[in-house]
């Protein structure tokens, strides 16, 4: 049997580089400055003396020149770069920082993603002949030898195809390599006509001094950081620079880093540089070691890539332990900002946990306080898990002289219940809110004789409703009960009316889930002793009065809490608001009378 | 109402996967229910269907998917029959979870899928692949095989599940049948980034972590750990939480324990019987492990969470599940898991 190789539709791929790879065709200046970069650099490795230029030209007719004095080509490295395109050299290969001429050939791709034909003219610091090369999108090329004298270095010429012109414009062209060139350490000089510019004087920011950097990072996002932290990461030979945005940004912003790989721009939205706790920074910053994707607009994900990402945020957590006891002022700004994003690095991280928590402010039953406070108010804390917890009973807890925190928002359940960690006698009690009432004072001997027929009728009466009843006696006495639920009794309800609607399989299986995983729990509505309307309720005596009384009452909770009521608890409502309404109307016919 | 209906909607589009969130999306049925349309009360049911899922919560699906079914097939030219399908594949994905459900009970919800499939125009192919994650957690090898090749013959549609899920089930499959090198092949197209979806790779890494380490490729599995320490995340992924807590239990201890800290109170409360069993006999390898030393740190919830809890709750539902299924695969495999670590734990001493 013989070996064949099939044949690649050059065309194809070139459509799959321009359509997929890439997001932006715009890149193939990107990939004709990688060329020209690395040419500079196997130049000087040769020991060559030379002053590195690149150079762009453009000329009338969208066309363009593009000009290393790098080290050239062979004649035999063209054949070689040219085999290696559509050769199958492994992607690991093909990747490997230092194969000039593996990459050359890809990068050279690109280039007809915006024409139909590259022109390249070459002279090799190793050997003497220049060479033309004429190659195109469907795969055909031709090589000749030059008569005429050229310097060392490669210049590709290439002409705009239809509907890619602006891509050869000046301002374009010029935007472009201040994009991805801003930061290469060789000039490249952008010349039209008699009008020439060197596009990339830039320092870069990590190694400007703090105001400069600040300065910097201003003008190009048009705002003024808080501060700006210094990034290192050895191992992934990463300098960079993260800027404290001046405004809170949310969890979900899509974050953009600028990262350059060999100083040359690889992306300036990368998202997942920096840790996810991390939004409100935003980086710029050089990496020498890490790798890119085939697109060569993000990095693979290996374990090199999270190592150094820790890394980094290691410095971002460093520079914020130092800053407070440095300068505090700074400090509680940016925790003031950055609010949210600093309750998210506490939940995650035990050393910066350490460093908040004293500062991070929470909705208590005494109003918002920071956590410094209330350890110095008050060793015993209650810890209600959702904010409708925390609603049903904020006021009458406060009477209590019960300090409840709100632990419903994004990660504040996770924080308090961490205080233990740092204030090692603190008492943190997780609420459970169909207990709560218990905590009231019990009525003595001779009043809870005295309700107890009023309490067993609002048993029979709210039985249906899955609450259960309760006289105490508890501050404040404007409050005449206290409707408490936790979040399963919604559940079961619905769970309830899906039995009911089901088909008779699925009653059955809604049966199971609620008989087997959930312990049917009860409301409780505790009536206030001290709440002179309900003492009066009690003390009438009449069942058809108090019955009015208690479904009222039960009612109106429900609406305050901002339940949403049944078809039944709406007819309660309306039947003894009614009722009510008639005995008013009675009384005051009556007194007329 | 209409406002705080879309209000409270509004408000869970921001919300972590939680509890919180499934409350609000309660309040917001209970609005449809009363005061909008029998489609707003639909449609927010279908949303609370799949939110329950990945709030941690799946026993509530079936709840909110039993009301659903009944009003579509009161009125099925009221509502999309693909949208009910699909969200029936997830509740065959969870019924056998709880051993409280009779094994007739399931066998009639799985009838009534197929039934329902052939009616729509569906092929069976979720049919099959669902019998096969059925039949595999039973350990009822040799049926899974005959699913297994009726779900690679029937042809794709618009059920089946995406090809990245089905070729991360594919992978599964071989692995339960203890051929792992197949298995690897199966997974390879997604460990190579060529096949990925909303819940691949996160799920392949944990499925993928155990035959590595059987395997002996060492160094695979604590990539594939370290990656699948990084992009798992939400409460839908116990049962990796758990697979994990055990590799860094052998492994890294302190990265053990920051994973027990982590998913413990979330491990507690969660319902589902299956994912609850593996979950918290991975908690209880890594704690008789840690208990092995004197420490001084005292972990999260400590006082519910000790080895005789644990024992007794992992012996206590592998035996419901054996009873259902009329076998002793769950009670083995504690057993199998234990040797299992056992062994790690030697070959890592000797490294």
């Amino acid at each position: 049997m013989e070996n064949k190789n099939f044949q690649v539709n050059l065309q194809g791929l070139i459509d799959l580089l321009s359509n997929h790879l890439y997001s932006d065709a715009g890149v193939f200046i990107r990939e004709l400055l990688q060329n020209g970069m690395d040419a500079i650099t196997a130049r000087r490795r040769l020991g060559h003396q030379f002053d590195a230029k690149v150079t762009v030209e453009l000329y009338g007719s969208h066309t363009l020149a593009f000009h290393d004095n790098g080290c050239g080509l062979t004649a035999s490295e063209i054949e070689q770069f040219l085999a290696r395109i559509g050769s199958t050299t492994k992607k690991e290969q093909l990747d490997a920082a230092d194969d000039f001429i593996g990459q050359f050939g890809v990068g050279l791709l690109a280039c007809f993603v915006v024409c139909d034909e590259i022109v390249l003219i070459t002279r090799s610091a190793l050997e003497g002949d220049p060479l033309e090369w004429k190659g195109r999108p469907d795969g055909t090329y031709e090589i000749r030898k030059l008569k005429n004298q050229v310097p060392i270095g490669t210049t590709v010429y290439i002409k705009a195809k239809a509907d890619y012109e602006e891509y050869f414009d000046y301002y374009r062209v010029s935007e472009l390599l201040e994009h991805y060139g801003e930061f290469l350490p060789v000039p490249i000089e952008l010349v039209e006509d008699k009008h020439k510019r060197i596009v990339n004087e830039a320092v870069p920011p990590w190694r400007m001094e703090k105001k400069e950097a600040l300065d910097y990072g201003e003008k190009l996002r048009y705002q003024r950081a808080m501060d700006v932290i210094p990034l290192h990461s050895a191992i992934g030979g990463i300098e960079g620079v993260a800027y404290i945005l001046p405004y809170s940004v949310s969890l979900q912003e899509e974050k953009k880093h600028k990262v350059y790989l060999k100083q040359m721009l690889l992306s300036d939205k990368l998202n997942n540089i920096l840790p996810q706790w991390a939004f409100f920074v935003n980086g710029i910053m050089n990496t020498d070691s890490l790798r890119p994707t085939a697109s060569r607009e993000s990095f693979q994900e290996n374990e090199l890539f999270y190592t150094v990402r820790d890394e980094l945020g290691s410095c971002i957590k460093q520079y914020l332990i130092d800053l407070s006891a440095r300068d505090p002022e700074l400090f509680k700004r940016i925790i003031g900002v950055h609010y949210a994003s600093i309750k998210a690095m506490a939940v995650e991280d035990d050393e910066l946990y350490e460093l908040f928590i004293r500062h991070l402010s929470f909705e208590t039953s005494y109003g918002t306080m920071d956590m410094d406070t209330i350890m110095k108010e008050h060793s015993a804390v209650l810890l209600a898990a959702t904010l409708d917890e925390f609603r049903q009973i904020a006021r009458v807890a406060k009477s209590q002289e019960l300090l409840v925190i709100n632990g419903g928002y994004v990660h504040d359940f996770a924080l308090v219940r961490k205080i233990p960690d740092v204030w090692e006698n603190a008492d943190v009690a997780l609420l459970d809110i169909l207990q709560f009432s218990n905590r009231f004072q019990e009525l003595d001997r001779a009043d809870q004789l005295e309700v107890e027929p009023f309490l067993a009728l609002s048993d029979e009466l709210l039985q249906p409703h899955q609450c259960r009843s309760a006289i105490r006696w508890f501050e404040p006495a404007d409050v005449p009960v206290l409707y408490n639920t936790n979040e399963e009794v919604q559940f079961l309800k619905l769970a309830e009316q899906s039995e009911k609607e089901a088909n008779p399989l699925f009653a059955d299986i809604v049966h199971v889930v609620m008989d087997e995983l959930y312990d049917v729990p009860y409301a409780r509505l505790c009536y206030n002793y001290n709440n002179p309307m309900v003492r009066k309720a009690v003390a009438c005596k009449d069942p058809k009065l108090q019955q009015v009384c208690i479904e009222l009452l039960y009612t109106q909770s429900l609406l305050m809490g901002h339940y949403p009521l049944s078809q039944e608890e709406l007819r309660l409502m309306n039947g003894s608001l009614l009722q009510f309404m008639n005995m008013g109307l009675d009384q005051a016919v009556g007194g007329e009378a | 109402m209409k406002n705080r209906y879309n209000n409270l909607r509004y408000q869970t589009w921001s919300m972590p996967d939680g509890k919180a969130k499934l409350a609000l999306m309660e309040e917001a049925i209970r609005i449809a229910d009363q005061y909008l349309t029998e489609e707003d009360a639909y449609q927010s049911r279908m949303d609370y269907s799949s939110a329950a899922l990945e709030c941690g919560c799946p026993e509530r699906l079936l709840v909110s998917f039993a009301w659903c079914l009944s009003k579509f097939e009161r009125q099925p030219d009221q509502y999309s029959s693909h949208s009910i399908m699909w969200h029936y594949k997830w509740v065959l994905n969870q019924i056998w979870r709880m051993p409280q459900m009779t094994a007739e009970m399931i066998g009639q919800v799985f009838d009534d899928f197929k039934e329902k499939c052939l009616h729509y125009g569906y092929t069976l192919r979720p049919y099959y692949q669902q019998q096969v994650s059925y039949m595999l957690s039973q350990g009822r090898t040799e049926e899974a095989a005959l699913y297994y090749k009726e779900w690679r013959s029937a042809a794709r549609d618009g059920l089946s599940d995406c090809k990245a899920c089905e070729q991360n089930l594919f992978g599964v499959y071989y692995f339960r049948l203890n051929q792992n090198k197949r298995g690897l092949q199966m997974l390879k197209p997604i460990m190579e980034g060529r096949m990925s979806c909303g819940s691949i790779p996160e799920n392949t890494y944990g499925n993928l972590l155990g035959p590595l380490l059987k395997m002996k490729e060492y160094e695979q599995a604590k990539e594939t750990a370290a990656k699948a320490y990084q992009v798992t995340n939400g409460p839908q992924y116990l049962k990796e939480y758990g697979t994990l807590m055990e590799y860094y239990t052998v492994t890294d201890m302190p990265k053990a324990v920051k994973l027990y800290e982590r998913t413990i109170h979330l491990g507690l409360a969660f319902k589902m019987p299956w994912d609850r069993f593996h979950y918290l006999l991975s908690v209880r390898l890594f704690l008789q492990e840690w208990s092995k030393a004197r420490r001084r740190k005292k972990l999260a919830a400590s006082e519910q969470v000790t080895l005789e809890w644990l024992e007794q709750e992992t012996r206590s539902l592998a035996a419901a599940f054996d009873a259902r299924n009329g076998s002793d695969y769950c009670t083995l495999h504690i057993e199998e898991k234990e040797e299992q670590i056992r062994k790690l734990i030697a070959v890592y001493r000797k490294s």
